[in-house]
């Protein structure tokens, strides 16, 4: 019917530089242990699984439009699994990690079912209710020791190097399940689907995408990277407790690093890890002051560029790290 | 040719592909659609008119299951819809524009189409791609196939609306008041483009205060005025009733 051929493309050159780049990077977090020092392990460990709790609470709030102020409960769950699992069943605790995605996907499908029904600030009202009842409950548990919390004592059976090597694999494997997950999500057919919810949803609805049943996904699979994260981050602290693992600072830093990095785009969460991260390494000794810069900054970025840095950068040189969009090229025929 | 069980047929021998009976819908007591019936054939063009309010927009909203209603019943190709969700009326061929063009606005307009394609028609990507490049080009969005949807002009907006709509396939389209707010050279660009939908043998109908612009294509009209349907027939016999001529043009017989 049309007198041209087509072709779809995807990639672009930035983007195939960035995932080479960014896969070099992964492959290389496992050799640290042989050439960096602990304090430089410890960093990375700390800024991995940052940005796949970010990663996660752009999924849920930038693609899923629910805005959680409660994914500590599933930072919590994911701990307490690692934790119980390795005092009680005896389990190797590295083995235990992926482990510790169960329990965060089964609070979070009832979870889901009742928050489904609020909307907006309703919802985000919802999710911190339960995390602060996940908080509650647990500091009254005995058997995780209620309020004191937990110790990882069967770390003490690697050496420092073993644990390193182990923690660093985990991470590595951590941001290829959370960042690479998440990538090649938003770029299959449910991605699309995905994409056109967060742009608007009645819209998506009319043309077929069972919007409910999406968001109910991504809500689960946002608490089961989330406790993924949670479960290694404390895993290499060798201690948990219920004001620590289900601490609300968890959803600040999220909404922070996601709205100035950028709220909607997979690149987004990255750049504000790091804008974080090193932030925190500079100036967190100023204490209070510090905090009251980040949140003028916050406030500045949500004024200003609501796409937050990621955005301001797309605006001035279009180069995505992981494209998920499609561009189309019409081809004129040769012949007739 | 042998017709499915279950498939209504109308007087003439027309295939019903839809049918709506005894409608109603409130909110609270307000009462938007009042026990409103009627039948479409396949391959039919039905216009809707009235006044603003008189429940023009919350019909389509209970066809497309965007909006539950109270009592009554819609029946697609001999299947009643009952509580279906709007996704699934989607899916089984039921396609709409909106008043106010809500595009994905941070996609661009080809991926616009793709989701219609991938959800509503249920097709591959292979063939979505071919079906979304052929139709940003009969629709003249072609050259702005990867601009974000939200930067485009209004009457791109009305076009990527019946472009999308058209994506997911449908069997029955509601246009509404896609004229609306376009000067006359771009309603009639549109017009152009509704009569190739029509031969194509989709089913269509159109809300639509441009009145022009759907006599044009339209081979029936229904008049809805307070939620209750006043006339349903042949254009000039609806145009010259004398209850369409006080109520919707405010001319007194």
């Amino acid at each position: 019917m049309t007198a041209s051929t087509i072709l779809v493309h995807r990639h672009t050159l930035s983007s195939r530089i960035a995932i080479t780049v960014a896969l070099l990077l992964l492959a290389a977090i496992p050799t640290m242990p042989f050439w960096a020092s602990s304090g430089q392990i410890r960093l990375i460990i700390e800024l991995s699984c940052l940005i796949a709790i970010a990663q996660m609470w752009n999924l849920l709030a930038g693609y899923g439009g629910m805005v959680s102020v409660g994914q500590q409960a599933f930072i919590g769950a994911g701990g307490y699994s690692l934790f119980v699992l390795s005092v009680y069943a005896g389990l190797n605790p590295f083995w235990s990690v992926p482990l510790a995605m169960i329990l965060p996907a089964l609070l979070a499908a009832p979870s889901y079912l009742l928050l489904r029904k609020l909307d907006g600030p309703y919802f985000a009202i919802g999710t911190w209710v339960l995390a602060e009842v996940f908080r509650l409950v647990t500091g009254n548990l005995q058997v995780v020791n209620a309020g004191s919390g937990m110790t990882l004592r069967a770390m003490g059976q690697f050496t420092a190097h073993q644990r390193e090597i182990g923690l660093t694999i985990l991470c590595a494997l951590l941001l290829l399940i959370t960042v690479g997950g998440t990538f090649l999500m938003l770029r299959s057919r449910l991605g699309l689907a995905m994409t056109a919810m967060r742009d608007d949803p009645v819209s998506a609805a009319s043309q077929g995408v069972n919007v409910g049943r999406m968001r109910f996904g991504i809500y689960v699979v946002a608490a089961m990277g989330t406790g993924l994260a949670g479960a290694i981050y404390y895993m290499a602290q060798l201690r948990i407790s219920p004001s620590s693992g289900f601490d609300p600072y968890w959803s600040s830093i999220c909404i922070f690093i996601v709205m100035v990095g950028g709220i909607g785009r997979l690149e987004g969460p990255i750049v504000g890890a790091l804008l974080y991260f090193t932030a925190t390494r500079l100036f967190g000794h100023y204490g209070a002051s510090y905090m009251i810069v980040l949140g003028l900054l916050t406030l500045l970025i949500a004024l200003f560029s609501p796409g937050g840095l990621w955005g301001l950068f797309g605006k001035l040189r279009d180069w995505p790290w992981f494209p998920v969009g499609h561009r189309l090229e019409y081809r004129q025929r040769g012949d007739a | 040719m042998v017709t499915p069980s279950g498939q209504q047929t109308q007087a003439d021998g027309k295939e019903v592909l839809l049918s709506v009976r005894n409608l109603s819908k409130s909110f609270g007591a307000l009462k938007v659609v009042q026990d409103v019936s009627f039948e479409l054939a396949r391959g039919e063009v039905l216009g809707v008119l009235g006044p603003n309010g008189a429940g023009k927009t919350s019909l389509f909203n209970l066809i497309s299951g965007d909006i539950a209603f109270d009592t009554g019943a819609i029946t697609l190709s001999g299947t009643p819809l009952g509580r279906e969700p709007s996704y699934r009326r989607a899916m089984r061929g039921i396609g709409r524009t909106y008043q106010i063009p809500r595009p994905y606005a941070k996609m661009t307009t080809f991926e616009n189409l793709l989701v219609a394609a991938r959800f509503a028609a249920g097709r591959s990507e292979r063939e979505a791609y071919l079906s979304c490049a052929a139709l940003l080009e009969d629709c003249g969005l072609a050259g702005k196939a990867n601009l974000p949807a939200g930067g485009l002009t209004l009457l791109d907006r009305k076009r990527l609306e019946l472009a999308r709509a058209l994506a997911g396939e449908p069997k029955l389209l509601l246009l509404d008041e896609i004229a609306g707010g376009l000067t006359e050279a771009e309603a009639g660009q549109l017009v152009s483009l509704i009569r190739q939908v029509r031969d194509r043998g989709i089913t269509i109908i159109w809300i639509e205060h441009v009145l022009h612009a759907v006599m044009a294509v339209a081979e029936r009209l229904l008049v809805l005025s307070f939620g209750e349907k006043i006339a349903d027939g042949k254009p000039q016999e609806v145009i010259d009733n004398p209850d369409v001529r006080r109520i919707y043009m405010g001319i007194e017989a």
